[in-house]
């Protein structure tokens, strides 16, 4: 059975077939994941702990933050992830305006 | 070596792949008279339900998007078809598409004395330009000439997984030989502008996508009364394993790939005005259609379609080469799918997969058929966007 992970900086994997507990997932050639819990075909396992506010990582970008903690081979969605799309993308915009302005002088 | 793929040479000095002869609808009137010229002839008709009393503004994108689909490099010919007193100025068209060197006639109803003698008179044209194009010889030109439009639809948990990042390498692989990628399907961008923002070529470019996402979630709010993320992802997303709009709109992105810089936005009508990636501001309704055409607008010689549950998109300037990230789609409907991304699932390599999709791009520019143009899926819609 297998997960793929699409950035090798992602803690999350996505399962390409349904798993159900006690499944063994191969991530990569070095990564065997035990399954914690039934995880749906094209859904995210947890490949390492993570502690309730560490951004869930996928693609090699924060796509979320954990709400509670989540253990290694546990099922990751929005029972247990918050979405902080907004928040990240205004301290973002606000950061890139700030820099930007203070390269160019202006705001186009 | 550089790469080629055989093309024809236009007389502006424009590369086409395909020789398409256009028969195109000045007015809904027309659009039968427009159809039955393109059923008996083998043209690709465009209709429409405008082109007469429209306010200024939206009768310009009418007229906008006819023309830029006549534009397109790899139409051959047009034959305008008119009823003979409807708002589209058929005469001031003429006069930009001849100035490319490109053959264009108008058929009028009324003065031709009826439907049906319009339909012969039409029909003639429209043989005698196929006739032509078919006796133009295609010749080598680099790959680094081919402009390519990127989208996805009909989306399923491998779209984002195996299909658009299939098609992020052959992005990769083609800017980087030279080549050109057009992105667009703005809506799907508000929640990965950090990302965006973080590939422009500069800081100007950085901030024009910042603006935009900006604008686009203040009309939402404006027409709507909801943030995006109050509505995305959907209980269809999270049904099939999306958690947020971050990781929504990052599988979306994917389609561009990791290496190359946005070089800049460009707008309706409006072609790359040097090679690399660009990105295409068309804020049309999210319907797969509107993306397709504008990039058919853009000049684009082709668009590769990312569609994980399978749909029959099709343009009529464009061969359309769609792929699924699927292997059981792929295989429940191989006469809609030209390329099967999903062998990422099994195994094979992303460049792997992104090089033998760029091999199947320059075998299309070469004149292999797609499906969309097998299964003569040659539609065309006009993309409208709220106050432009």
């Amino acid at each position: 059975m297998r997960a793929l992970q699409a950035d090798a900086k992602d803690n999350v994997a996505v399962v390409v077939q349904d798993v159900a507990a006690g499944d063994e997932v191969t991530v990569t050639e070095i990564l065997r994941v035990k399954v914690c819990e039934d995880i749906p075909v094209g859904h995210k396992i947890a490949i390492t702990d993570l502690l309730p506010g560490d951004h869930v990582v996928k693609y090699g970008v924060p796509i979320g933050e954990a709400s509670e903690e989540i253990k290694e081979g546990m099922y990751v969605h929005t029972h247990n992830v918050k979405d902080i799309t907004e928040q990240l993308c205004k301290e973002y915009a606000e950061e890139f305006r700030r820099k930007a302005g203070e390269i160019s002088g202006t705001d186009i | 070596m550089e790469r080629t793929f055989n093309g024809y040479t236009r007389a502006d000095g424009q590369i086409g792949i395909r020789n398409y002869v256009l028969v195109v609808s000045m007015v809904h009137c027309s659009n039968t008279v427009t159809q039955q010229i393109a059923w008996k002839t083998g043209a690709h008709a465009i209709t429409h339900d405008f082109g007469c009393a429209e306010f200024t503004d939206k009768h310009a994108r009418t007229r906008l998007a006819l023309i830029s689909a006549v534009m397109n490099p790899n139409v051959y010919a047009a034959v305008l078809v008119g009823l003979g007193c409807e708002q589209t100025d058929h005469e001031s068209m003429m006069e930009e598409i001849k100035a490319s060197g490109k053959s264009v006639s108008y058929v009028g109803i009324q003065e031709s004395g009826g439907s049906k003698e319009a339909v012969i008179k039409g029909c003639r044209l429209a043989e005698e330009y196929l006739k032509e194009a078919r006796r133009q010889k295609r010749e080598p030109c680099p790959i680094s000439r081919l402009v390519v439009g990127v989208q996805c639809g009909g989306s399923d948990w491998t779209t984002a997984l195996s299909g658009n990042i299939t098609i992020g390498a052959m992005t990769d692989l083609l800017v980087g030989e030279g080549g050109s990628v057009i992105i667009s399907e703005v809506g799907g961008f508000p929640g990965s502008e950090h990302i965006l923002a973080d590939r422009a070529v500069n800081k100007k470019v950085g901030l024009q996508i910042i603006r935009m996402c900006d604008e686009l979630r203040e009309e939402y709010v404006r027409l709507h009364g909801q943030t995006i993320e109050e509505v995305n992802p959907t209980p269809g997303n999270k049904a099939g394993g999306i958690t947020t709009l971050t990781e929504k709109s990052m599988g979306n992105v994917k389609k561009m790939g990791t290496s190359s810089k946005i070089q800049g936005l460009i707008y309706a009508g409006e072609h790359v005005p040097s090679a690399g990636l660009w990105m295409l501001d068309l804020r049309a309704p999210v319907v797969d259609g509107n993306a397709t055409s504008g990039f058919g607008m853009a000049g684009a010689h082709m668009d590769i379609f990312s569609t994980g549950r399978g749909t029959p998109m099709g343009n009529a300037v464009m061969p359309v080469l769609k792929l699924t990230g699927n292997s059981r789609s792929y295989e429940e409907m191989k006469g809609l799918f030209d390329f099967n991304a999903g062998i990422v699932l099994e195994g094979v390599s992303v460049k792997e997969a992104g090089e033998k999709l760029l091999d199947m791009v320059i075998e299309i520019a070469n004149g292999e058929e797609t499906k969309s143009e097998i299964n003569e899926d040659f539609e065309f819609i006009i993309p409208r966007e709220n106050n432009r």
